[in-house]
C-alpha cells in the first residue's frame, strides 16, 4: 500500500496526528516543542465550533466542562469519517448514542436533543429529489398520495421540539413523533408534531404506495377507531400538509 | 431561472478572484461591491447538497467562472487516498466546468481519521516519492493537472530535507503544478526565519498556476498563524509584487478571508490592491497580444 513511504515517517506522522486528537504527544523528531500545542489548539477550535453551532441548543443546555469534555472523548476516540465537515455533527450523534455517556443520567433528553438538532441540518442540506410525474391536483382517498421527498420522520422519548431543552425532566418521558420537512420554494426547514397515527400513516403512504383508501382499511386494524372516525381526521390533516406544501401531490 | 448576470464584465477584475463563502454569499448578490474575475469554492463544501445553499452556489457557478480549492483530499497522508471521495469530486469538476483543482501540501486525514485541518508532513525523500505518486495516481483519475499549495507550518516534523527542496522534488517528481501562497511564504519565513525573497526565487515558477493572498495573526513574538482572518499586511503586498514580477506568465490571484469578514468593501479594496499590482505587472502580456 505505501511502498514508498517508510514505517519512521509513518510513525511521525500518526504520532503528530494523534497528539493533535488526543494531547498526547509521543517522542517525535525535529519538533519546534512550544509550539506543537497551536496545532491541538487549532483542530480543537474547528471541531468544537463546528459542533456548536450543529447543535446550538445542546450547548446551551450543557455545563461547559460537560460540553468539553464530551467533545474531547469524541474527538480524542472517535475517528470521524466525513470527508464534508458539515456531516461530522452526525458522527457526534451517533458517537454520544453509543457510549453510554453518563451525561445521559443528568441530560436524559441529550440524545433526542442531538437528533432532532441534527436533522434540522440533514433535511435543510440534503440533496433535491425531484419527484416525476406526479399531478399537484387529485382524489385523497383514491389517488396514490405523494409527500416531497425532503423531510424526515423521528420518534422521540422527549418532547425537544415543543419545550425548552432546560425545562424537560425525566418527567416528560413519552412517545413523540414529529416531521421535519424542507419547503420547496423557500427551503426553510418546518417541523410538525405527529400522533402515532398520522406518524405511521405518513410512513405507509411511502411505503405501500397505496391510496389512502386502502391504508384506511389497514389503520382500522391497528388503531383504536374505526374508518369513519380515521377519515374525519384525516382528511383535514392531508389538507394542511398540503398547504404547507408537504404533500406535493398525487402519482400519474 | 435567474436572469441576473452578475457584475457587468467591463467592472470586473481581470486577474483577481474571491473565496466564495456562506457568510457573504447574500450580499455578494445583492450589492454587487466585489467585482472578482472568479469565484474559489471548496468542493467539500457544496458538493452533493441541496436546497438552499445548492440554488447559492448555482447562482455564483452561472455568473462567475469557478476555480476549486479542495480540503480533504490529504495527499501528504500514510492513509491510502480516498477514491469514492475523488468520484465525487471529479463530478462536481465537469458539472461546473471547474478548470483549476487546487489541494493541500499537507495531510488532513491519519490513522482512518479526518482532523478538518492541515498537519505539516514530515520533508523526508520517502514522502516525496510516496506524495508525488500519489498525485500521479490523482492527475490520471481526474484526468487534468492539479495545482499543490506550499501551506503554512508551524513546527518541521523529522526533516531530513529543506522545505524548498522538498516542494521542488514533489513538483518535479508528479509533474503537478503550483499553487503558490504567498502569505504563506511569509509566515513560513518569519516562523523558520528563512528569506522569503530567496525562497519564491527557489521555487519552480513556471509551474505556478495559481496564487493565494491572505491575511494573518502574529500570536507570539516569533510566531504567526496563518487565521484567514485579518487584512493582508503591506509586507506580503511586497512579497506580492516581487512574486508576480517573477514569474514568466500571468495566472489567476485569489483573496482568502475566511474568518472575522469585514464590510465587503474593504475585500474589494484587497482585490483592487492586488489587481492594480497584477496590471503593472502582466502589461507587456497585452501589448505582445
Ligand atoms: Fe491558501
Amino acid at each position: 500500500m505505501n511502498a514508498q513511504l517508510h514505517k519512521f515517517t509513518q510513525t511521525q506522522q500518526s504520532g503528530f496526528a494523534s497528539y493533535v486528537r488526543t494531547g498526547i504527544l509521543p517522542h517525535l523528531e525535529g519538533l519546534t516543542n512550544n509550539r506543537v500545542h497551536h496545532y491541538r489548539r487549532l483542530v480543537f477550535n474547528v471541531v468544537n465550533d463546528s459542533l456548536q453551532s450543529a447543535f446550538p441548543i445542546t450547548h446551551d443546555l450543557l455545563e461547559e466542562n460537560d460540553w468539553e469534555e464530551l467533545i474531547d472523548n469524541f474527538f480524542g476516540t472517535h475517528a470521524c469519517q466525513s470527508y464534508q465537515i458539515w456531516k461530522m455533527p452526525f458522527e457526534f450523534y451517533e458517537y454520544v448514542l453509543n457510549s453510554k455517556t453518563k451525561l445521559e443520567k443528568k441530560y436524559p433528553h441529550l440524545l433526542d436533543l442531538l437528533l432532532f438538532e441534527w436533522s434540522e441540518i440533514e433535511v435543510y442540506m440534503m440533496e433535491d429529489a425531484e419527484l416525476s410525474h406526479y399531478n399537484k391536483r387529485g382524489d385523497l382517498l383514491k389517488d396514490v398520495i405523494l409527500f416531497n421527498a425532503e423531510h424526515k420522520l423521528l420518534k422521540l422519548g422527549y418532547p425537544v421540539h415543543l419545550k425548552n431543552a432546560n425545562e424537560i425532566s425525566r418527567s416528560d418521558k413519552g412517545e413523540f413523533y414529529v416531521l421535519l420537512f424542507r419547503e420547496p420554494e423557500t427551503f426553510k426547514v418546518r417541523f410538525v408534531d405527529l400522533s402515532v397515527y398520522f406518524a405511521w400513516l405518513i410512513e405507509e403512504v411511502k411505503k405501500k404506495s397505496q391510496p389512502l383508501e386502502s391504508i384506511l382499511d389497514e389503520a382500522e386494524k391497528i388503531f383504536p377507531a374505526d374508518k369513519k372516525t380515521l377519515l374525519e381526521k384525516t382528511i383535514p390533516f392531508l389538507n394542511e400538509m398540503f398547504e404547507r406544501k408537504f404533500l406535493a401531490g398525487f402519482k400519474k | 431561472m435567474n436572469l441576473l448576470k452578475g457584475v457587468p464584465m467591463k467592472r470586473r477584475m481581470k486577474h483577481v478572484g474571491i473565496g466564495f463563502r456562506k457568510d457573504f454569499a447574500e450580499d455578494f448578490f445583492e450589492k454587487e461591491i466585489l467585482t472578482p474575475a472568479f469565484i474559489e469554492a471548496a468542493p467539500e463544501n457544496w458538493m452533493g447538497i441541496g436546497g438552499y445553499w445548492k440554488r447559492i452556489f448555482e447562482r455564483a457557478a452561472e455568473q462567475y467562472p469557478v476555480y476549486s480549492h479542495g480540503l480533504s483530499l490529504s495527499i501528504g497522508s500514510p492513509d491510502p487516498l480516498d477514491w469514492d471521495f475523488l468520484k465525487r469530486v471529479k463530478e462536481f469538476l465537469q458539472r461546473y466546468d471547474i478548470k483549476i483543482y487546487s489541494e493541500h501540501l499537507s495531510y488532513s486525514k491519519c490513522d482512518n481519521a479526518h482532523l478538518y485541518d492541515l498537519l505539516p508532513i514530515p520533508f523526508r525523500w520517502d514522502a516525496v516519492k510516496h506524495i508525488s505518486n500519489r498525485i500521479k495516481d490523482v492527475q490520471n483519475f481526474l484526468e487534468r493537472k492539479i495545482a499543490i499549495e506550499i501551506v503554512s507550518y508551524y513546527t518541521p516534523v523529522a526533516a531530513e530535507m529543506t522545505e524548498l527542496e522538498f516542494i521542488n522534488a514533489i513538483v518535479k517528481e508528479a509533474d503537478c503544478n503550483l499553487l503558490l501562497d504567498v502569505n504563506n511564504v511569509y509566515v513560513n519565513g518569519f516562523n523558520h526565519k528563512y528569506d522569503t525573497k530567496k525562497f519564491i526565487e527557489g521555487l519552480p515558477l513556471d509551474t505556478v498556476e495559481y496564487i493565494h493572498m491572505a491575511g494573518h495573526e502574529q500570536v507570539e513574538p516569533d510566531l504567526i498563524i496563518d487565521t484567514h482572518s485579518e487584512p493582508i499586511i503591506s509586507p506580503v503586498y511586497d512579497l506580492f509584487e516581487f512574486t508576480v514580477n517573477k514569474l514568466p506568465k500571468s495566472v489567476p490571484v485569489l483573496l482568502e478571508r475566511d474568518f472575522n469578514i469585514p464590510e465587503l468593501e474593504e475585500l474589494q479594496n484587497e482585490m483592487i490592491t492586488m489587481e492594480n499590482i497584477c496590471r503593472k505587472a502582466w502589461s507587456y502580456e497585452r501589448a505582445v497580444a
